[in-house]
């Protein structure tokens, strides 16, 4: 099992937010992202996750879409609306792999869209892609 | 009502059972919004043994029905007032008192004309400390606060707190945060660590006996342009919960703002309100529809 | 100027609504062209549960995210299964926000709901199959846990899966520690999913 991929030193630890309501999964990529040197937050649903955006900046924010109280498109949109939020890059993680699903992701302001499962060597890989540190 | 002359022992004897207790609850969360776990039962049970005691009742079921078909209400309301925790102090958590004079009241300043006056909601406030901490923190940091009609309602559902709120009298623990020069600016001394606030401040607030889950007597708010709903919805339970900022929604104005206290946040209620961050503060805005 | 002294009056505790019969007006007001009278109707329909259907009815074209909520709260506290089938048929809707709050609405309605689950536990579309994991996952009843054992010994589609497991993490008890061993079998190549297995096995041992 390749879960654990070497930790690399990143100058200044990317900071990275994850938003899902689910904790296996949120663990999931808690593991992965932190072995490979980022720093990261948990959110359980969008407006919990526009909450912590608002209160201080992340260089990365991975979103799941269905989500109570919050889906994670309306969260999207939410932050590209507000000026202080809206540079945030996003990569939205979702069970739906319709075009049209992928589409009105990329409409609500996601930069990259992934399918669930990921593998821990996609979610790294687009992680340092997206959170601007060299790979 | 006078005290009854039952030994202890007698006291002691009367035993809520679980079916009882589950019972209260049931009836007491929809009175009240209020929901307690099993874990709370001796809490619970304490105070409903006091007021059996008072009241001579001789088992639970009689009290049970008396506080449910008592025409005037009057038993279930020294229940509520046992109940409550009404814990507070002046200038708790006064990151938002800052938000509220730097942000929040220039925000609402800047777009609105000031022939309508600007209105605040504190509710619950308990015995007053909360209130009174808006008014002051108006009248110490907002250059315009001459320019605006300002109207402060406070309002709790325990008829006690809300006769000390009215009353204005408070000691040491409370104004612990009060700084001297406050102090002696709002305050009268009346002896042995004990303030009483001015006389001003006092009449300038107009306080209610208010069950916010009760619609009936929520409904003649209107226009609310800033409401403190802080440490409160923390009892409720989810639906409760939803139904209360609801409420709340529909008594404000477009553009207004609620706060929460510190461990209550609005992404575990609803959507409805938008998240603003105001210094270290988050509050929630009401969409302009 | 400045502090001014307000009036609303004062008011008793625990006055009951007035009863009065359900009034045509509220029914209309659910359609009018601006939301506050819309929401307002919502509000006070909650004491009608004839009005249900109607109800749900303006729930499926509301377009306003604030009458939307209001219609589901009231739909929460009148709660029946009937209303349960038409909220359940809307998770098939392609709007987001309208699925995430119907979910939870369901969720709050959990006899009504528990009715429908089989239904969309069995639906051919893999994400209602999810919603309907996700609640299951927070209807209180004893039963929970053994179902979702039983749902990952069949269930296809490794998202659904997943949701279960996610769930069985947090009430999942020691009878699914077999069945999540199989699972984990069943998805040998998948990395999640037995990290998901792993942290539901070492929650479900209280480790
Ligand atoms: C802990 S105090 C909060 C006071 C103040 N807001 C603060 O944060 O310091 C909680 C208050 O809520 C009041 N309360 C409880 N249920 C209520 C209800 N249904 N409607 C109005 N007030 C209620 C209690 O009487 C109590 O005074």
């Amino acid at each position: 099992m390749t879960l654990f991929l070497k930790p690399r030193t990143i100058a200044t630890a990317a900071r990275i937010l994850v938003i899902d309501d689910g904790i296996t999964m949120r663990l999931f990529y808690r593991t992965v992202l932190e072995a490979a040197g980022f720093v990261v937050e948990e959110a359980t649903n969008g407006l919990e996750g526009y909450e912590k955006v608002l209160a201080r900046p992340f260089d990365l924010l991975i979103v799941d879409i269905n989500m109570p109280k919050m889906d994670g498109l309306s969260m999207l949109r939410a932050i590209r609306r507000d000026g202080a939020t809206m540079g945030v890059p996003a990569v939205t993680i979702s069970t739906e792999s319709k075009d049209s699903d992928t589409l009105k992701a990329y409409q609500a302001g996601a930069n990259y869209y992934l399918v669930k499962p990921v593998t821990p060597e996609t979610l790294v890989e687009v992680a340092h892609l997206m959170a601007g540190v060299p790979a | 009502m006078t005290m009854t002359h039952a030994p202890r022992a007698v006291i002691n004897q009367i035993t809520i059972s679980n079916e009882e207790f589950a019972k209260f609850c049931e009836f007491f969360y929809r009175k009240t919004g209020i929901n307690y776990h099993q874990s709370k039962k001796y809490y619970v049970d304490r105070r409903i043994i006091d007021r059996m005691n008072k009241t001579n009742s001789e088992n639970f079921r009689d009290y049970f029905t008396f506080i449910r078909f008592q025409g005037s209400g009057e038993e279930l309301q020294f229940l509520v007032n046992a109940m409550t925790v009404n814990e507070t102090y002046f200038f708790r958590e006064d990151y938002q008192f800052e938000a509220l004079v730097k942000s929040m009241l220039p925000n609402l300043a800047r777009t609105r004309r000031a022939t309508k006056p600007i209105k605040i909601w504190s509710v619950p406030c308990s015995s007053g400390e909360e209130p009174y901490s808006i008014a002051i923190n108006i009248l110490e940091k907002w250059d315009q606060a001459d320019q605006w009609d300002i109207e402060i309602y406070a309002s709790d559902i325990d008829s006690k707190i809300l006769a000390e709120a009215r009353a204005g009298l408070f000691g040491a623990r409370s104004l612990a945060r009060v700084p001297p020069a406050l102090l002696s600016r709002y305050f009268v001394s009346t002896g042995e660590g004990s303030y009483r606030i001015c006389d001003e401040l006092r009449g300038s607030i107009d306080f209610s006996l208010i069950n916010i889950v009760d619609p009936m007597q929520t409904r003649k708010y209107t226009d609310i342009d800033i409401i403190f709903c802080r440490n409160l919805l923390i009892y409720f339970d989810d639906i409760a919960r939803r139904e209360a900022v609801e409420m709340f929604y529909e008594t404000m104005s477009p553009g207004g703002y609620i706060c929460l206290g510190h461990s209550e946040s609005m992404s575990r209620m609803t959507s409805l309100f938008v998240p603003r961050k105001f210094g270290d503060t988050i509050v929630y805005q009401k969409p302009e529809e | 100027m400045g502090l001014v002294k307000g009036n609303v009056p004062d008011d008793g505790l625990g006055r009951d609504p007035a009863v009065c019969p359900l009034q045509p007006k509220l029914l209309a007001d659910l359609a009018s062209d601006d939301p506050g009278p819309r929401r307002a109707a919502a509000r006070a329909l909650a004491a009608y549960p004839e009005a249900a259907t109607a109800l749900c009815n303006r729930l499926e074209i509301e377009p306003a995210p604030s009458v939307r909520a209001m219609i589901l709260t009231t739909l929460i506290k009148i709660q029946n299964p009937a209303i349960a089938a038409r909220l359940a048929a809307l998770l098939r809707s392609d709007d987001v926000p309208l699925r995430t709050a119907v979910i939870e609405a369901l969720q709050e309605m959990p006899d009504s709901a528990a009715l429908h689950l089989r239904t969309l536990l069995n639906d051919p579309d893999s994400d209602v199959r999810i919603f309907a994991v996700n609640i299951l996952g927070a209807l209180r009843h004893a039963d929970v846990p053994g179902w979702l054992a039983e749902l990952i010994r069949e269930e296809p589609h490794i998202n659904v899966c997943a949701a279960a497991v996610d769930a069985l993490a947090e009430i999942g008890d020691s009878e699914a520690l077999a069945d999540l061993d199989t699972l984990r079998a069943r998805f040998a190549s998948e990395t999640f999913m037995s990290f998901a297995i792993d942290t539901a096995t070492r929650r479900i041992r209280g480790q």
